[in-house]
């Protein structure tokens, strides 16, 4: 009798905490395509997105933000992948990532992005390592260690296939990018690929010989900054707040003059090496210092083909999801209306519009 | 060989624990084939001797002698022991608790007999079970037994390896008093049957007097009431009893009920 | 009305109490999944019911475009035999050492603290240590997993070997035992059950230790898949993966519990 009764207010209440948690979980995952005033992006930590770091610290980042009366909140991430899938599951409104990434994280998870930003693409910061042998074509045969799926995935095929080799021709050792350099010290690892400051470090090691890298690809390891695109149609505010932010940032750090040399050597030490150690790896990042360069790449007949290659190479390695019946599943957009790929599932746009106000100093 | 000398002889023995005196100036000697029955208040040292005479405890100052020669100070075979509790192993059964005595000493390596040894030794242990009415319970396990039953149990794994000394830690001190009374009966016979040289620790002087062909009291002789700890206890009677079933001597020291 | 410490559930009701947090969770889930699948049909975060089913069918039962092997079964067979390996070692490592520092005063005297102190270090903080002596290979992840858990399960048994009676040692010393023979016939049978009870608790470190073992340098195994899919947040295929290492983690505790029952017939009477 007693214990019914107990059951009995156990259903009830049941359903009351079911309908209570439902509701809770719907209404903070909708995704808000309406205007608003605040907005998060998210960055990690690379030598191409370390300005991110300067912006938010400087105040630039709040005085663009002001100045078209939203408030911007750059927030910082340990780790790169979960800056990404938290980018797309909806807890933020832009987030800084590669050209790959961004096809086969959000584009492929179905959340439509733009790249409001091309900073940069990997110019000898991804690269290839051996042990034993300085010709990538000994490559065969052994063990390499990488983060798999990654941009460095993606180097290792582009190589592979510029040497007459395909990745069964070797095995793919999937290794975390933390845990990287400490595996490149044991002698059983002879192989690897990886980036930068990483890549650096490795190479010091006597012995060690690049045989690949990004410079042999140019313009293929693009490092974006990415938005939501219906956040964006819906405020175009953030994002000329942001590029406004972003050039002006640039502008500051790549003069030589004192104030350049303080914004990247609090960069560096916010990257964890010196100012030194900081330039040079800028020197195998071609940045687009000005909107203006940034709008030629965009606008350039090559970007459409690296993307066919990056989608080839994603839907091979089952990147674009199950539903993807080929690679060209995911529509992108291109300046000018060129769009390859699936036009009714188009989920990544190159726009170059806010960077071209930017070029046109009307931000 | 050592009939006529004393099997333990404890001469001018001291026991201290920091400023606590527990023994002082014990003297005993007991001969082969006595049943010593020891008691006294709590706190008067009688488990501490016994703890010397398995030789867990060294004496201070003094001697013990074990049939004629210095006692050995660490447990070994030549005295076996029966404690309230806690005596018998709970992960083997009744019948291997009673091998395992055979076991242990045969097979120094292994602590396992096999084949043709482990047959005999099965026989010998089976037979020491039936002496004390545990045949029956041959597969069964400790916890499955009474307290009563674990004792019998105790009894037939320490006598099997026919030791030299069988010392009693107030063996029946957890048993309700009928059971008490039926292994009483039991350790008298096996006292007799064994040629068993016994010594008792009990709280219970009626029971020393039931079982014992002697019986020891340890008390103190001086007592300082400023200091509890300053002076130790010592054999303040030892009364040789002429049978154990004997109980009318009971009558004669009116005085030693006070434990 | 009884006071709510008071009220037992019946048979039924304990039963059903058992079932609703899950049954809870899974409405919680379901109704999230529907309405953020409304919103985006590709959401990845949340999938639909039938995405797993087509995930695992996907993982389980085709073979894979690559290799043409079998993924979830392989990533099983591999997790499985790096834990098992990782705990039978820490196992008897733990009993070995357990053993002899709980029986043995002397060498505790002299081992104890530094097994004490070995059992505090974080193993995941001195990786790159462990990779450089044991290599990246199956080597490295077992010896992670041994030295996450074995010197607490040695430390659990020395705790159980010192709560051994001293009555039981003395008394088999008066049996005729040597120090030998008294560990091997009397402290390492009262230990044993202890070990499959650490070994029950250190089981969820085990697999902790795996994973992360897995995720740093690997070529298959559960932990790796999962890791792996998270670059492009397949949850269709994480979390059936972690509702699979939350079963195998079950059914390995109840299995342990069981062979305890039926090992050491004598524990489960006194109990």
């Amino acid at each position: 009798m007693l214990d019914t009764l107990v059951n009995r207010r156990h259903r009830g209440f049941t359903l009351l905490l079911l309908c209570a948690l439902a509701t809770l979980l719907v209404s903070g995952s909708a995704s808000a395509a309406e205007a608003k005033k605040k907005f998060k992006v998210a960055w990690t930590i690379y030598a191409g997105w370390m300005p991110w770091d300067y912006g938010e610290n400087s105040g630039i980042v709040k005085k663009w933000a002001d100045k078209y009366g939203i408030e911007i909140e750059v927030v910082q991430l340990n780790d790169y992948v979960e800056s990404i899938n938290q980018y797309t599951a909806g807890g933020f409104d832009g987030c800084v990532m590669t050209n790959m990434d961004a096809l086969t994280i959000p584009a492929a998870g179905g959340v439509d992005s733009t790249a409001l930003i091309v900073g940069d693409f990997s110019n000898g910061n991804d690269g290839v390592i051996l042990k034993k042998a300085d010709k990538l074509e000994a490559i065969k045969g052994q063990s390499v260690n990488l983060v798999e799926l990654s941009v460095s995935h993606y180097l290792l095929a582009r190589g592979l296939e510029s040497a007459g080799l395909a990745e069964k021709d070797v095995t793919v050792v999937n290794t975390s990018d933390a845990d990287i350099v400490s595996a490149a010290a044991t002698d059983d690892v002879t192989a690897i690929v990886t980036w930068n400051p990483q890549l650096g470090e490795i190479l010091k090691t006597p012995g060690t010989h690049k045989v690949f890298d990004s410079s042999q690809i140019p313009g293929e390891i693009i490092d974006l900054m990415v938005v939501n695109t219906a956040t964006l149609a819906a405020n175009p505010d953030f994002g000329k707040a942001l590029v406004g932010a972003w050039y002006e940032i640039l502008a500051v750090m790549q003069k030589d003059d004192d104030a350049g040399k303080a914004a990247r050597s609090a960069m560096a030490k916010a990257s964890g090496t010196d100012l030194a150690g900081y330039d040079s790896q800028l020197k195998t990042t071609r940045m687009f210092w000005t909107p203006a360069d940034a709008v030629a790449f965009t606008q350039s007949a090559d970007l459409p083909k690296t993307m066919a290659h990056v989608a080839k190479f994603s839907f091979a390695h089952g990147l674009l999801g199950e539903g993807a019946g080929s690679a060209e599943f995911i529509g992108m957009g291109f300046p000018g209306g060129v769009v390859s790929g699936d036009k009714g599932n188009l989920k990544l746009r190159f726009d170059d519009t806010y960077m071209k106000m930017a070029a046109d100093q009307k931000l | 060989m050592s009939g006529h000398t004393a099997l333990i002889e404890a001469r001018n023995v001291w026991k201290t624990y920091g400023d606590q005196v527990v023994l002082e100036r014990l003297d005993l000697s007991i001969a082969e084939g006595e049943f010593c029955a020891v008691v006294g208040a709590s706190g008067c040292g009688k488990t501490t001797f016994l703890r010397m005479l398995l030789g867990e405890e060294p004496p201070d100052r003094g001697q013990i002698l074990f049939d004629g020669t210095p006692l050995h100070m660490e447990p070994d075979a030549g005295r076996s022991i029966v404690f309230q509790r806690y005596s018998v192993f709970p992960h083997l059964t009744v019948l291997g608790n009673v091998l395992l005595g055979l076991e242990l000493r045969q097979s120094p390596l292994l602590g396992r007999l096999f084949g043709g040894a482990r047959r005999y030794a099965r026989g010998k242990a089976l037979e020491m079970l039936a002496q004390v009415g545990l045949d029956h319970a041959q597969h069964r396990y400790p916890s499955e037994l009474s307290g009563g039953m674990q004792q019998r149990l105790a009894l037939a794994q320490s006598l099997i390896v026919q030791p030299r000394l069988l010392l009693l830690d107030e063996p029946f001190g957890a048993l309700d008093p009928g059971i008490r009374a039926d292994m009483h009966k039991l350790v008298a016979a096996l006292w007799r049957e064994h040629r068993l040289t016994v010594l008792m620790i009990t709280h219970d002087l009626k029971e020393g007097f039931a079982l014992g062909t002697r019986l020891f009291v340890f008390d103190k002789v001086r007592v300082d009431p400023q200091a509890p700890g300053a002076y130790g206890s010592r054999v303040t009677y030892d009364l040789p009893l002429k049978r154990p079933e004997d109980r009318a001597l009971s009558a004669a020291v009116p005085a030693l009920a006070m434990a | 009305m009884k006071r709510l410490i008071n009220l037992q559930p019946s048979r039924l009701s304990a039963m059903m109490l058992a079932l609703l947090p899950f049954v809870l969770v899974f409405f919680a889930y379901v109704a999230t999944s529907n309405a953020r699948l409304e919103a985006n049909p590709n959401d990845k975060l949340l999938p639909a019911m039938t995405s797993f089913g087509e995930a695992m069918e996907r993982m389980a039962l085709t073979p894979s475009k690559r290799s043409g092997e079998l993924l979830f079964w392989r990533d099983s067979a591999s997790s499985l035999r790096r834990l098992a390996t990782g705990v039978g070692v820490s196992a008897v490592l733990g009993l070995v050492i357990g053993v002899t520092l709980g029986a043995l005063p002397l060498l505790a005297a002299g081992l104890s603290p530094f097994v004490a102190s070995l059992s505090l270090i974080p193993p995941m903080a001195i990786l790159p240590i462990l990779f450089i002596v044991f290599g990246l290979g199956e080597l490295s992840k077992v010896v992670l997993i041994v030295f996450g858990i074995a010197p607490v399960i040695a430390r659990d048994i020395q705790g159980r070997v010192r709560e051994i009676p001293r009555q039981l040692i003395v008394k088999a010393q008066t049996l005729g035992a040597n120090t030998w023979v008294v560990i091997l016939r009397v402290v390492l049978p009262l230990a044993l059950p202890r070990l499959i009870d650490a070994v029950r608790l250190t089981l969820g470190s085990a697999w902790l230790f795996l994973i992360a073992a897995e995720a740093i340098a690997a070529t298959d195994g559960l932990g790796y898949r999962i890791f792996l899919v998270r670059r492009y947040l397949a949850m269709d295929v994480i979390l059936p993966y972690v509702l699979w290492i939350t079963l195998l983690a079950y059914a390995m505790d109840r299995g342990l519990r069981l062979l305890g029952r039926r090992l050491f017939p004598w524990q489960a009477v006194s109990a």
